[in-house]
């Protein structure tokens, strides 16, 4: 086929808008980023410097967050591996009962906030007054718990738990591609059913393992909230939270920049490997017609495959979601659920004595809608005119859009930090800085599904209507926006979700007016209230799944994106 | 000399004249109901925080009060976090690290000001100068759930949390987020040296932020003993009926003066003169005794019969000027022993 | 009705040259059809006629109307044309009836009852009539194709461009729709450009075909032309089966190969000379080995196929390194390993040029 036309004929009429987008993604990007760069190598009194670099590697307790973070990370991909591969598996290929629900259960925990999920787990799972410590102590009379969460295995066990998705979603959709035909192809030329799983269907499901593998390596490496949730109380650090912690009074801003960099270069290192490793095989093999899926029957195994989904389940939404519940409604967390111990105290004192609470949610859905909005817009805009490669240079356009993706929060915050503290852009202390913030991490998610949404509308559509006699703009209307209305209200959700569950950034950029609520839960956990930890973080989950409900009503499909 | 001694007095005059409008500044009540709210960066525990500013919105209806609830680290962070950003936010200051003040103070970033009733106050509540006062105390004690712990087991010094069966039970807070606990390790560290937190450290410590959280992890029992925290903060957890016993170590419970202040930059500076004169007030000190468990420098107020008095207590109190100074050195070296 | 100009009109992608100093007249009222492997540059030229993109060289007439040159573009809404897509690109928001109906918004003068009349007259003809309110979504592969026809035809365009429209049907629909448009266009009579690959399907519906190959205009001429008179060897194998036969001219009217001699008719070659002549495997006659004659050739069968209506046979001719194509009727039938003779007439040796394009085989 003949490549499709560059510019549209009126470059020049195009050229302020891709000037204002250009423009757009420098203010969004170059400028922090430059300016963390710079700190880094800046002495106090002016001037070029590697000792920031030197006295933070030198530091054996910064040494210490980089291993620490190092193990975490490693291992949440491998158990993210071990469990989200499986589960895939046989949500897609076998006939476990109940594929649908735990289908659903682990979209809900991929858009769990995964410090709500510590919350969670630190009243489930605390060696002494921990729940299922407690229960394991009186059932067995044991002296010792069960679990600590306050452990390095702890910590990667919570991370995992709500990691796991991304690996599911990378197998299951490849899964979802590979006909079976390619399987049987194998097994009609003599090769048995372990033969074939070793040497058709696992290479094939290769890429998406380790690009699912690197996904939640990256989530691990960037997390703030969980670790500082589980292992400050353990008596360790990550590179997160140690960077946050370089934040506090007096602060030593160049050093946090210094200890910045390495993360952001784990981060472009790895995700270039995912980026060579699903270029390279790929789904290519995947094509061809008549693509059917035989299911694989498990015979006596139905029950007991449920039954290990249905733990996995358990730790990530059922026992947490419970352990929230049970203590928004209770005096003491930690007593049985009396009638005596019952209480919607915690509700009145979230949303009414604690005047933080009601500043908060006004705050996060002002900055939701805002972000959202002008997220959707922005990626819309940016994801048009690369799809349809209006402009020259569209293809540097959809990399700035998505190089957002390489920045680790706590690293974002830093450097907006940095650099909007100062002339001629004084953000902090204003909501702005959170809005730039959020938008710049959330540009990628909404640019991904903005630009799939392009690529799902032929160009042949819109220029059927240029040869019948529409002008541009009214192909815009009559067509492209009609067509491409669910696929932006989906960026749109998927830019909110991401902004009212964002703490990493959050965290070192809010100010006593802007707390967002992520912010306040986080100040709740340093006072020790759970009660209303509780409380907010329900509202929060309520926010997300009703708008996770949006979306899959506006996509007509669900959110994790098998292309059945 | 007459002409040295004139100039000399003039000079004091200007220096008194210059100084006069602070002091003299009574609160005018129409322009702090212009201002229409102050805005509170305090330490104080959120629901006792809370119960002021609702008293005090009772009291002066139609200007109310911003409370910014968070650890004494995290407000001084703030407060010098946006004045880096030229932000002026904070009317009133208040942490339970008196370093702070006088770090401010050498900054002047405090506006002199002396509120009303503090006359009667003893002296380690009151800046000599006339810009930060004491209105709250407390002292640092060693906490147990009587669950889980026996009151012939329960320690009952300093020294015997060092044991070795404390291992994996103990929780402390951290005096990188908290006045009272920096006072603390101060004072202890006074006591018995940093040995002292070195040894300490080895029963594998679990570690919270606020001084206020040790008393949940007791009274839920996720630890059964603090080895320090608020004495308050117990006190009140108590009340509520929780398995919670407090002990008062007899080498000495460290005293936690935390002052207040307001900003010299202060946006509602009526309303902040106006807020500060009445949490001085004897019926907020009282209640600060009575619902909070705190200690208070005012001395009408009345103490709930089961607490000792302040007077009965040997108390340590180290120097503000030496917490100042020295506080770096405590977080670095707490960061040190105890990991993070 | 106007005529299309095409003169010198070139395009570039990056370094690579997608159509080169194309000229092509297609006269008014007249169906052309490009034809080329993919990538030889008709859906360039098509797109380019249709004003989604700019020339690098040359210009596009249409009637006198200069509608493209290097300096400017007449966008495609103002160039009175209609399209139909490969993909047919019909909208899916939209039901059958406002997918034909919509370009009649944009033409002045037609009132909203006007444009229902001529939309439900077209839907008739396409034999649409009942699907109005229906979904593009829920109609057949050969109702969305008339769809997109119908769309195409209701605004009485000057110029209808087709872009590969039948490939996307099934064999037997796609023969059906071939005669259709034929049927069609000699109804409408509106001047067409036709791309497609398929060489049976342009000699079916077109008036003349413009063979493309890597960019260039390799020959243009009816379906009987290229046929009988291929310029090209490329020509010559793309359209319908061939044997061609390199040699050396050995006289002003004959070339030899090895041990063979052919006559060619015409004559004018110049002796010594590389020469190829194209031979239609239907001009080659079988006859018995004996029968000599000066063009007579002997040669063994090495391999036959049965095809219903004739059979095809791969001849290898004795002292030459050839094999020849022969189309032959079905009797009588010669089986692998049989000598036979070979006559082929000096008029079906057609020379051909060296092809136009560098490195075409």
């Amino acid at each position: 086929m003949e490549r499709r036309g560059a510019a549209l004929a009126g470059l020049d009429r195009a050229l302020p808008v891709w000037a204002a987008a250009a423009l757009v993604l420098v203010f969004l990007m170059a400028l922090p980023l430059g300016w963390l760069a710079h700190m880094s190598v800046t002495a106090e009194r002016g001037g070029f410097t590697l000792g920031h670099y030197t006295a933070v590697f030198a530091d054996p307790a910064l040494q210490r967050a980089l291993w620490n973070t190092v193990v975490l990370a490693f291992w949440v991909g491998l158990v993210s591996v071990a469990v989200g591969a499986p589960l895939a598996w046989l949500t897609a290929r076998t006939d476990v009962p109940g594929r649908g629900l735990i289908r659903g259960l682990v979209l809900a925990s991929f858009v769990t906030p995964p410090f709500l999920g510590a919350f969670a787990w630190v009243m489930l799972a605390g060696p002494n007054a921990g729940y299922l410590n407690r229960l394991w102590r009186s059932v067995t009379g044991a002296e010792a718990p069960l679990v600590n969460i306050f452990s390095m295995p702890g910590l990667i066990f919570v991370v995992a738990v709500y990691t796991f998705p991304y690996v599911y979603i990378m197998v299951a959709n490849t899964l979802a591609l590979i006909a079976s035909d390619v399987e049987e192809a194998a097994a009609m030329l003599g090769a048995g059913r372990l033969a074939v799983a070793l040497t058709i269907t696992f290479p094939m499901v290769l890429p998406a393992l380790v690009s699912g593998f690197i996904l939640s390596v990256l989530q691990a490496l960037a997390l703030f909230g969980s670790p500082a949730i589980l292992a400050l109380p353990a008596g360790f650090h990550t590179v997160t939270t140690q960077i946050w912690s370089l934040f506090q009074f007096p602060p030593k801003v160049e050093m946090a920049a210094a200890f910045s960099v390495p993360l952001l270069l784990a981060t472009v290192v790895l995700l270039y490997l995912q980026k060579r490793l699903l270029g390279r095989r790929g789904y290519a093999a995947v094509g061809g017609k008549g693509g059917q899926r035989r299911v694989i029957p498990l015979g006596p195994w139905r029950y007991p495959a449920l039954g290990a989904c249905l733990v996995v389940m358990a730790c990530a939404i059922f026992l947490p979601y419970g352990m929230l519940a049970k203590a928004a409604f209770s005096r003491a967390w930690a007593q049985p659920l009396t009638w005596g111990n019952l209480t919607l105290g915690n509700f009145a004192f979230t949303f009414f004595e604690y005047s933080a609470t009601r500043a908060a949610i006004v705050n996060t859905l002002e900055l939701g809608f805002l972000t959202a909005t002008v997220g959707a817009a922005l990626v819309g805009l940016l994801a048009y005119i690369a799809s349809r490669r209006l402009v020259l240079g569209h293809q540097v356009v959809a990399f700035l859009a998505l190089v957002p993706v390489v920045i680790p929060g706590v690293v974002l915050a830093v450097a907006l930090f940095i650099a909007y503290t100062r002339p001629p852009f004084v953000l902090y202390g204003t909501l702005w800085i959170l809005f730039v913030a959020y938008l710049t991490k959330e540009m990628p998610v909404g640019y991904a599904q903005s630009d799939a949404t392009f690529r799902g509308i032929p160009p042949d559509l819109e220029e059927a209507g240029r040869i019948l006699g529409a002008g541009r703009l009214r192909v815009l209307r009559d067509i492209t926006a009609p067509l491409a209305r669910s696929g932006v209200i989906a960026a749109w959700c998927f830019i909110f979700i991401g902004v009212i569950r964002e703490l990493s950034a959050s965290i070192i950029l809010f100010t006593p007016n802007t707390k967002v609520m992520s912010v306040v839960l986080f100040d709740l956990k340093e006072e020790g209230q759970f009660g209303a930890i509780a409380v907010l973080g329900l509202v929060m989950l309520a926010l997300t799944f009703a708008t996770v409900t949006l979306v899959q009503a506006a996509l007509g499909r669900d959110v994790l994106g098998a292309r059945d | 000399m007459p002409r040295r001694a004139l100039a000399l007095v003039l000079v004091a005059a200007l220096a008194l004249l210059a100084a006069a409008p602070a002091l003299a500044q009574a609160p005018n009540l129409e322009a702090a109901k212009k201002e229409g709210k102050v805005v509170w960066y305090t330490s104080l525990a959120l629901p006792s925080a809370e119960k002021v500013a609702k008293l005090f919105e009772a009291a002066y209806p139609g200007i109310k009060v911003e409370v910014h609830r968070t650890g004494s680290q995290r407000i001084l962070q703030r407060v010098m976090q946006e004045l880096q950003a030229n932000i002026k936010n904070a009317d009133v200051v208040h942490t339970s690290d008196a370093g702070h003040f006088v770090l401010l103070k050498e900054k002047k970033l405090l506006a002199r000001y002396v509120p009303k009733g503090v006359e009667g106050f003893p002296a380690g509540f009151k800046d000599q100068d006339g810009y930060y006062f004491g209105l709250r105390a407390t002292v640092n004690v060693i906490a147990y759930n009587t669950q889980k712990v026996s009151a012939a087991e329960a320690p009952k010094t300093w020294k015997d949390l060092l044991d070795p069966k404390w291992k994996g039970k103990l929780v402390t807070a951290h005096p990188g987020y908290s006045g009272v606990i920096a006072t603390h390790v101060l004072a202890l560290v006074h006591l018995y040296g940093w040995e002292y937190f070195q040894a300490l450290a080895k029963n594998n410590l679990m570690l919270v932020q606020s001084a206020v959280d040790p008393s949940g992890t007791v009274a839920s029992g996720e630890r059964p003993v603090a080895v320090n925290g608020g004495e308050y903060t117990f006190y009140q957890i108590k009340k509520k009926g929780n398995p919670v016993e407090i002990v008062y170590p007899k080498e000495g419970v460290p005293l936690v003066v935390s002052p207040t202040a307001i900003t010299v930059f202060a946006p509602h500076p009526n309303a902040a003169r106006l807020f500060t004169d009445f949490s001085f007030t004897k019926e907020v000190q009282q209640v600060m005794a009575d619902s909070e468990g705190l200690y208070t420098g005012h001395p009408e107020v009345k103490y709930p019969a089961d607490k000792p008095k302040l007077g009965e207590l040997k108390l340590l109190a180290p120097d503000a000027d030496e917490l100042e100074k020295r506080s770096e050195e405590i977080k670095k070296r707490f960061v040190e022993f105890f990991g993070a | 009705m106007p005529g299309i100009t095409l003169r010198g009109l070139g395009k570039r992608y990056g370094g690579v040259a997608a159509l080169d100093n194309l000229s092509l007249d297609v006269r008014p009222g007249e169906l052309v059809a490009l034809l080329g492997p993919s990538g030889c540059g008709k859906t360039t030229t098509l797109r380019l006629v249709a004003g989604f993109l700019k020339p690098d060289t040359g210009e596009i007439r249409v009637g006198e109307r200069l509608l493209s040159s290097p300096a400017s573009v007449v966008p495609p809404e103002r160039r009175r044309m209609a399209m139909i897509f490969q993909s047919y690109a019909l909208w899916p928001h939209m039901t059958v009836a406002q997918n034909v109906g919509y370009g009649l918004r944009f033409q002045r003068g037609v009132a909203r009852a006007e444009r229902a009349r001529r939309v439900a007259g077209m839907l008739k003809v396409a034999r649409l009539d009942g699907l109005e309110a229906r979904y593009p979504g829920e109609l057949s592969g050969g109702q969305q194709q008339r769809v997109a026809v119908a769309r195409a035809l209701v605004v009485e365009p000057e110029i209808l461009l087709l872009d590969e429209p039948l490939s996307n049907l099934d064999a037997n629909l796609r023969e059906e729709m071939r005669f259709e448009i034929r049927r069609l266009h000699e109804a409408f009579h509106i001047t067409t450009l036709y791309v497609t690959h398929d060489q049976a399907e342009a000699m079916v519906i077109s008036d003349r075909i413009a063979v493309l190959n890597r960019g260039r205009l390799a020959q243009v001429g009816t379906a009987d032309a290229l046929f009988e008179a291929p310029r090209t060897r490329f020509v010559a194998e793309f359209i319908g089966k061939t044997n061609v036969v390199e040699g050396v001219a050995l006289s002003g009217d004959t070339i030899v190969r090895d041990g063979l001699r052919l006559r060619v008719a015409g004559g004018g070659l110049a002796a010594g000379a590389r020469v190829a002549v194209s031979i239609r495997p239907h001009l080659i006659a079988l006859v018995a080995p004996a029968v000599g004659g000066a063009d007579a050739l002997r040669g063994t069968v090495k391999r036959v196929a049965f095809l219903g209506d004739g059979v095809d046979y791969e001849v290898e001719v004795a002292g030459a390194d050839l094999t020849l194509r022969v189309a032959a009727p079905t009797s009588p039938r010669l089986r692998p390993g049989e000598a036979v003779g070979l006559r082929i007439d000096p008029a079906a040796c057609v020379r051909l040029a060296e092809d136009d394009a560098p490195g075409a085989s």
